[in-house]
């Protein structure tokens, strides 16, 4: 079959209307935040479709129907689906808030959306139902102003649709603009089901400790380590602590996901054996698939040993035979083909899902229950974690991410923390403020340590329109917050790089008072970067140097032959969370980004990986020593592409597991320090400034 | 350590000083020729290079701008450990600027490199009417401690040049060593600098 034929829907009559109408979709453009982003990034949301009175009926009652937007959202390359219900609808029905939540559809890719069924029934409403690839469909969207050929129209013009040869009121609906991210999106992981890589596996049971001084704590880890990772995996988690078995599974388990297009039994053969061994698990489901895979992937990985002195990332191996998997599953689908793949770079590759539109106010309202405590703060995470925040709700996500705001708070426990906080904000500042300067002529500390706030802020972000010219009052107050924290907290004072935390902070929340206690919550995690000791800073180095060993072993070989195991070129990075590296915009999105700990509190070091792993051909293959690879990395600042990184990042995540979590020591920031026995967690020489 | 091969020498060198001293923008005045009025921090290192010219050699300065506050000292012998020169950087309009370089002096003569080239820079030179170290105090101490010293203005890019000049002038010539850039790490202690040092 021809590519032209799926696509080509013109036989169609209701298609054929439908696009005569053309997009009479609403056009609009996200607002705001939109100032310093380059202009490369496909990062604006795009809002193609939107339709009022669109409803779903839990109920036979008809007062019980709830009325909603639909939306088709662009964001780059990717379509989502949004149904938000109306608010301050049905005061008198039985239906809560939480119902109402409960049938949000909140920002859908179409990447997971298999199919899509029409109902135009002769009586009543024309609906929709939405299944997505997972086998999950939503309930019927009833349409009460019309709009589904406009609907599928919309949805056709930006995504891959084609209408099934055995039902014509179904379409099967595809992102194939990026092909290849479709199918990995739909297998999700990287990981070998017939057999993992040696490189990986090698790398994944060595037990061999690395001269790292006395750093090594790896041993004491693992229990712990576990914990956050199973908290969105805890389905995948296997008493088992062989890696094979892990990755294996966990990638059968997606696998079934796209043969199920064909054939719905994978996922019950899959149940019926996971009790029952690895061994097993792999020859039923796969049958004649996995037969010749491990041959082709071996020879592909002699070729490019052959050609490129650069050992290969055994990850992109891993997404080799995917490749081949996922060629040779769709061909089994029978209801439509999957395009070429041969046209792709793998190594421009990015995997993970598709970030979605920021959270905008409207959904997060839906978040919330009528006192304004956030029902479901694991799926506002998640949300926030593929998405963002749109910057005008920032003020009002950010001190819940950091913790200064319990998720179980109501507006009026906000506003009442909000109004004491002021009070006692006013207090320490006061302590400062009232320093005569006779008194600190006497008090060298005091002097010294406002005179390195000084020379610090008015040297940070001074080109961002918030914080420039002279006598800027926004300046004063970064001064004023960092003083007044450094005799809150005067045993950790004030270290350069609070600075570059606090600037964001400070254009966010637009108010002293709140920026200062959201700038203390950050702190309480992400204060040992700054200790004396460096000890905070030592401890994220040596997780990374573990990540890199199990997620890249070559490169981790390379950084060990050269000295460079000690990681300091990131030591930027890791220190002000990137910071330095992008834009001011998308410096907020990476920390938004951070600070959900959805997958991992140590989010940002599975960022370190995803970058270096995409320069590592450069890195190795111009034989960088210490010092190129440190300026190399310096020089990068500004040059990186945040949303394949942040897809890495999370692809990284989910590939390492619990492995990586085991990597990373209990205590390392940002997790929550580990108590000692004096409780003073910032521990300081007296002369310390 | 400074090392040559066909009169191409390679040296290490470091800058140190006090926070706001104006170490990064003394660099990048000399390696791209740009001042900044409000020239972020360093966190952590920066690294740069930058050739010069000098009578029978060029030299190739490899430049480690490091991190000013005290609370990353602990940092700083990764960076001048193996480094074949020096410069000290102070704020002429800052006394304790001043001191916090004497202090860095002394833990060069006791730590690092004793054929390290160094050079004391009283930075911010065009800030005449703000001045609070005055520069025959600053030349007399370098005298003493057999330092060179020059009154710099990376603003107005006055003896920037020719501190960087002048250093290169006195890197000692050595034969070319196994380990031309010189970075050593700190879980290894100086072995291999003490084994370049062989000129005496």
């Amino acid at each position: 079959m021809q590519e032209t034929d799926l696509h080509d829907l013109s036989d169609d009559a209701d298609y054929a209307a439908s696009i005569q109408q053309g997009s009479a979709s609403v056009m609009m453009t996200r607002s705001g935040s939109g100032k310093q982003s380059s202009s490369s990034e496909p990062e604006g949301a795009e809002i193609v479709y939107s339709k009022d009175n669109v409803a779903i009926h839990p109920t036979q009652f008809a007062s019980e129907n709830i009325a909603g937007r639909l939306k088709l959202i662009k964001q780059g390359n990717s379509l989502f689906m949004t149904w938000i219900p109306y608010k301050g609808q049905n005061s008198n029905a039985r239906l809560s808030e939480r119902d109402r939540n409960l049938y949000t559809i909140r920002a859908v890719p179409f990447s997971d959306v298999r199919s899509i069924r029409r109902h135009t029934p002769a009586f009543g409403w024309p609906y929709v139902i939405v299944v997505l690839s997972s086998g999950l469909a939503y309930p019927p969207l009833y349409f009460y102003n019309g709009g589904v050929k406009e609907f599928l129209a919309t949805i056709k013009q930006h995504a891959f649709v084609v209408r099934s040869l055995e039902d014509a009121n179904v379409f099967l609906v595809n992102d194939f603009q990026s092909p290849l991210q479709r199918t990995l999106s739909s297998l999700e992981l990287p990981g070998a089901a017939a057999s993992v890589p040696n490189g990986l596996s090698l790398a994944l049971s060595s037990n061999e400790s690395q001269s790292y001084g006395n750093l090594d704590r790896t041993g004491g880890a693992i229990s712990d380590g576990t914990s956050s990772f199973s908290q969105n995996h805890g389905r995948q988690r296997h008493k088992s602590n062989d890696p094979a078995r892990d990755l294996s599974i966990h990638v059968l388990e997606k696998f079934s996901l796209v043969t199920k297009f064909a054939r719905d039994t994978t996922s019950q053969l899959f149940r019926e054996n996971h009790g029952n061994g690895f061994g097993g698990l792999e020859r039923k489901s796969y049958s004649h698939e996995s037969v010749d895979i491990p041959r082709k992937a071996s020879k592909d990985e002699e070729k490019i040993i052959d050609e490129h002195p650069v050992p290969p990332d055994p990850i992109e191996k891993l997404l080799d035979k995917k490749h081949d998997l996922g060629e040779e599953a769709a061909t089994n689908v029978g209801t439509f083909e999957l395009i070429n793949f041969k046209e792709f770079d793998k190594k421009t590759l990015v995997w993970g899902k598709p970030r979605q539109p920021p959270l905008g106010y409207e959904e997060w309202a839906t978040f919330l229950d009528f006192e304004g405590r956030v029902v479901d703060s694991n799926a506002l995470k998640k949300r926030i974690f593929y998405g963002g925040v749109d910057h005008t709700l920032r003020k009002e996500v950010w001190p819940f991410l950091l913790g200064y705001h319990d998720y179980d708070s109501t507006y009026a426990e906000r506003e009442y923390l909000k109004a004491t906080k002021k009070l006692e904000y006013e207090t320490v500042k006061r302590q400062w403020q009232s320093i005569s300067s006779e008194q600190a002529r006497r008090f060298t500390k005091f002097r010294e340590r406002k005179g390195l706030i000084d020379k610090d802020v008015v040297r940070t972000d001074r080109s961002f329109s918030f914080f420039d010219g002279d006598d800027n009052p926004n300046v004063n107050m970064l001064r004023d917050i960092l003083l007044t924290f450094s005799f809150y907290n005067f045993d950790l004072g004030y270290c350069q790089g609070m600075s570059d935390f606090l600037s964001p902070i400070l254009y966010v929340m637009e108010d002293e008072s709140e920026s200062f206690w959201c700038f203390v919550a950050l702190m309480e995690r992400l204060g040992p970067n700054f200790n004396r000791d460096q000890n905070g800073m030592h401890s994220q180095l040596f997780a990374l140097s573990k990540l890199v060993e199990l997620l890249d072993s070559p490169l981790h070989n390379y950084f060990k032959q050269n000295d460079c195991l000690n990681y300091f070129f990131c030591f930027r990075w890791v220190l002000i969370q990137f910071k330095r590296e992008f834009d001011y915009d998308k410096t907020m999105c990476l920390w938004e980004v951070l600070w959900t700990h959805y997958l991992s509190e140590h989010m940002h070091l599975y960022v370190c990986v995803a970058i270096l792993k995409r320069y590592r051909h450069k890195i190795i293959g111009e034989n960088m020593d210490f010092d190129t690879l440190l300026k190399f990395i310096n020089e990068l600042s500004g040059h990186i592409d945040l949303d394949p990184i942040i897809r890495d990042a999370e692809a990284l995540c989910i590939c390492a597991g619990e492995h990586g979590a085991a990597s990373i020591p209990p205590g390392t920031p940002p997790s929550l320090p580990v108590e000692n026995e004096n409780g003073s967690l910032y521990v300081q020489e007296d002369e310390v400034l | 350590m400074a090392t040559s091969g066909n009169k191409n020498i390679n040296a290490k060198l470091v800058l140190l000083g006090d926070v706001g001293a104006g170490k990064s923008s003394l660099v990048l005045r000399f390696v791209k020729g740009q001042f900044v009025e409000f020239q972020e921090s360093t966190i952590g290192a920066a690294f740069f290079s930058q050739t010069l010219a000098v009578n029978d050699a060029t030299v190739k300065f490899e430049i480690w701008d490091t991190a000013g506050q005290e609370r990353y000292h602990s940092l700083a012998p990764m960076y001048y450990r193996g480094a074949a020169a020096a410069i000290i950087v102070y704020d002429i309009t800052n006394q304790a600027s001043f001191e916090r370089a004497k202090k860095w002096v002394q833990e060069l003569q006791s730590q690092g490199n004793p054929n390290m080239v160094m050079a004391l820079a009283g930075n911010k030179a065009d800030l005449l009417d703000a001045r609070k170290v005055a520069a025959e105090e600053a030349q007399v101490y370098a005298q003493e401690n057999g330092l060179f010293f020059m009154e710099t203005s990376a603003k107005t890019a006055t003896n920037v040049n020719d501190m960087f000049y002048e250093i290169a002038k006195r890197l000692p010539r050595v034969q070319p060593s196994q380990n031309p850039s010189g970075m050593v790490l700190m879980d290894r202690p100086a072995e291999r600098a003490a084994s370049a040092s062989c000129c005496g």
